[in-house]
């Protein structure tokens, strides 16, 4: 059904390079997470939820498996008549050639006559690369309420962390009234999410200009915005709490997966009225032998633990050979971990075998260990 | 491609699975913690090509339907194929007149109707993993009106009590249909599945109606062995028998290694399920699993050994559950202890007090029910 004219437009371009081997053929959206998603199923089931019908989904590095993953909208149930994910990558244009996306802004702009065709009256703008629950459906109430131009998602962070992110600065009533990329010295705690609700007639003017300037990045955070606060539109900050990661490198993929071996963790991925939801795969339900050990572990379907996994995630497949010793771990889809085999603080891609008796990682190592190669001796 | 309609039948009154079919169908018992036992006639359907299916409801319909839904996760292309579930309305509150053959007369057009030359009908009863293109190819080679499937085995006296079996001469060829009443060790037992051509099956539902209103299919075919030539297919695979609450049990738990599941499933032919896109199972550090097939959503902090756990159970602290099989949603409480119980959906044990069956005769606790 179709419930309001907000199309979401999904950034799902990048590449995620510090997550090394695991985005070399495929961009980050489409990176693995908690024990049977991929990140995008965050964004794409958060729209679903919050009751968005139209979902672009804008994708340039390595995008063949994002492509087809997210082009089967049934698995977020966004496959009623009103309702499709649109698959968005960079297209050959009559005057301009083959132009890829050259920023966040101009991959919008690229595809304003999408959203012209559906119409579109707002415009939320996603990250396909972040882990957390919204209801946008209360932003965009937010930013109605506020009469705004634009409405930008922002998280409290602590102020020692804030010259990491794009800081918000605003008044009393959360209008903003500053923007600030990655300051030395911060004057506010409201880290951006990345996640922008516009009027898309007023955003329209604004791609359209933007385009045409020489000296834009054509990025949302470095020019939009700041074009709309020099105009003196309306720019709300809507405060969001809960959980919300940025996984950009192998030791903070890993930190999220552990986040849900507690179970009060806010995520909270067993919420049955919010539910993740992700491609079905047909597998049978997990096995836990009779000599296995699992002890604080988040394990999905099909896999089969025959050893000992100790503050561990096992993804789909996973098989757990015998005398085996999986600790604090995260093991990808359709991995074999050995008999005897030794895995201590380690990502394991997917589809990687752990040959009987190896050992890989280090329990006092500084970083996390992640194993790709896809025979490991 | 496989060139026939499915049609997935009902069970007669040689199928009562005490307690669980209180409240559903045998085909839509959750089986092994994540699936319903229709799944399996099915995925073996879909997966041989069939795109046509029929499932015939006899009552108690409402769990089937909402579980099969419009059949997309089978697997069948949505505008070649249909899933169809048919029911015979007259019939379903007079027992005795509720068999198949009733049912068949009352759909017989859509059966009609279906452009395919062959049928292919069984139950979701027995489950097993078959390819129907080499039973069609069998039924070719062999010239047969029917084939039956069948499977031989030495343990008559303890599974499959109730079925059909067979009595072949050298050449397959079944002379006689009789009952297995557990006498004997040794025997051939049919798995109710048929392979004919759909106007054979039509002319077989017309004569059945005629004869006597009291027939099932399966009457009117031991009435034909004589003018037809009905072979038997031996199917040699692992089959399981799911006709009382005693053998439902036994499959569960011998399915829990996957040493005993590895034979039922192959990785070339998946079992096709309803999603219902439950978050992974989570096992707290104090939690001790052993020996069990545990579904997603479920949430561990006791003690479980050799069980089935289904989805979305939770198991709290000090709990022991042991040669158990919980579906899905149940809650088991802090200290409970329960030792061969099947415990039915959603339903909440929250005490204490210890429950014991035995392998033949588990202890079931009713749908939703709270102890």
């Amino acid at each position: 059904m179709k419930q309001n004219n907000m199309v979401a437009m999904i950034l799902a371009g990048g590449r995620g390079s510090r997550l090394l081997d695991l985005t070399k053929k495929v961009a980050k959206p489409a990176v693995y997470f908690g024990g049977k998603y991929r990140i995008i199923d965050f964004p794409l089931s958060n729209c679903a939820n919050s009751g968005i019908s139209v979902v672009g989904v804008l994708t340039q590095y390595e995008s063949v498996l994002l492509n087809s993953y997210v082009a089967r909208d049934h698995h977020w149930g966004l496959d009623a008549r009103d309702s499709g994910v649109f698959v968005l990558p960079p297209r050959e244009k009559d005057k301009t050639g083959l132009g890829l996306y050259r920023g966040t802004a101009d991959a919008i702009t690229q595809n304003i006559d999408f959203l012209d065709q559906m119409e579109a009256e707002y415009v939320l703008i996603l990250s396909g690369d972040h882990i957390y629950k919204m209801d946008y459906a209360k932003m965009l109430a937010h930013h109605k309420a506020n009469n705004a131009d634009a409405t930008i998602a922002v998280l409290a962070v602590p102020l020692k962390e804030a010259s990491r992110f794009g800081i918000m600065n605003t008044d009393e009533t959360d209008r903003i009234i500053e923007f600030e990329e990655k300051p030395a010295k911060p004057k506010s705690n409201l880290a951006s999410m990345g996640i922008y609700i516009f009027n898309y007639k007023t955003l329209r003017k604004y791609l359209t200009a933007d385009e045409k300037d020489p000296n834009s990045e054509h990025d949302f955070g470095k020019d939009i915005i700041p074009a709309f606060l020099r105009d003196n539109k309306v720019l709300t900050a809507y405060r969001f709490k809960g959980y919300w990661k940025d996984v950009g490198t192998i030791d903070s993929l890993w930190e999220a997966n552990m986040d849900l071996l507690n179970p009060d963790n806010e995520l909270d991925l067993g919420d049955s009225q919010w539910k993740i939801y992700t491609e079905d795969v047909p597998t049978p339900p997990q096995f836990i032998g009779e000599e296995a050990v699992v002890e604080n572990c988040y394990i999905n379907q099909g896999c089969i633990v025959n050893g000992n996994v100790k503050n561990s995630v096992l993804f789909t497949n996973v098989e757990v050979g015998s005398g085996a010793q999986v600790v604090d771990s995260v093991i990808m889809p359709n991995a074999v971990i050995g008999e005897g085999a030794k895995v201590t603080r380690c990502i394991v891609a997917d589809n990687v075998e752990i040959s009987p008796g190896a050992v890989v990682g280090h329990k006092d190592s500084e970083h996390i260990e992640l194993i790709a190669k896809k025979r490991v001796k | 491609m496989c060139d026939a309609l499915g049609i997935i039948n009902f069970e007669d009154a040689c199928v009562d699975i005490t307690g669980l079919m209180d409240y559903r169908p045998a085909s839509a018992i959750s089986f092994l913690g994540r699936y319903r036992l229709i799944d399996f006639m099915l995925s073996n359907m879909t997966n041989s090509g069939i795109s046509q299916i029929e499932v015939f409801i006899k009552d108690k319909p409402r769990s089937l339907i909402e579980h099969l839904g419009n059949g997309r996760q089978y697997n069948i292309n949505s505008k070649r194929g249909r899933l169809s579930i048919l029911y015979g309305e007259n019939r379903i509150m007079s027992e005795v007149y509720n068999h198949d053959i009733a049912n068949f007369m009352d759909n017989i057009q859509y059966i009609e109707e279906v452009n395919k030359p062959y049928v292919i009908i069984a139950p979701s009863y027995m489950i097993y993993q078959i390819d129907f293109n080499e039973v069609l190819k069998y039924h070719a080679e062999k010239n047969s009106d029917v084939t039956v499937i069948y499977k031989s085995t030495d343990n008559a006296k303890e599974e499959f009590i109730g079925c059909d079996t067979l009595s072949m001469d050298k050449d397959k060829r079944i002379v006689a249909f009789e009952k297995n009443r557990g006498k004997y060790k040794t025997r051939n037992v049919s798995l109710e599945a048929y392979v004919m051509t759909k106007k054979l099956f039509l002319e077989l539902v017309r004569k059945a109606a005629n004869t006597s209103s009291l027939y099932w299919f399966k009457d009117i075919l031991a009435d034909s062995c004589d003018d037809l030539r009905i072979n038997g297919y031996a199917f040699k695979g692992t089959v399981y028998c799911i006709n009382s609450l005693r053998s439902y049990f036994k499959a569960n738990i011998e399915l829990r290694t996957h040493a005993k599941a590895r034979e039922l499933f192959k990785e070339d032919w998946p079992i096709h399920t309803r999603t219902n896109d439950s978050a992974p199972s989570q096992y707290m550090p104090e939690a001790k699993i052993r020996g069990c097939s545990i579904a997603n959503g479920c949430h561990i902090e006791g003690n479980v050994e050799n069980c089935v756990i289904g989805r979305n159970v939770i198991i709290k602290r000090g709990a022991v559950v042991k040669n158990s099989v919980i579906l899905p949603g149940a809650y088991i409480g802090e200290g409970a202890k329960l030792d061969h119980v099947i415990v039915d959906k959603a339903a909440i044990v929250n005490h204490v007090k210890k429950l014991v069956g035995t392998d033949d005769s588990p202890i079931y606790v009713k749908r939703r029910d709270r102890i």
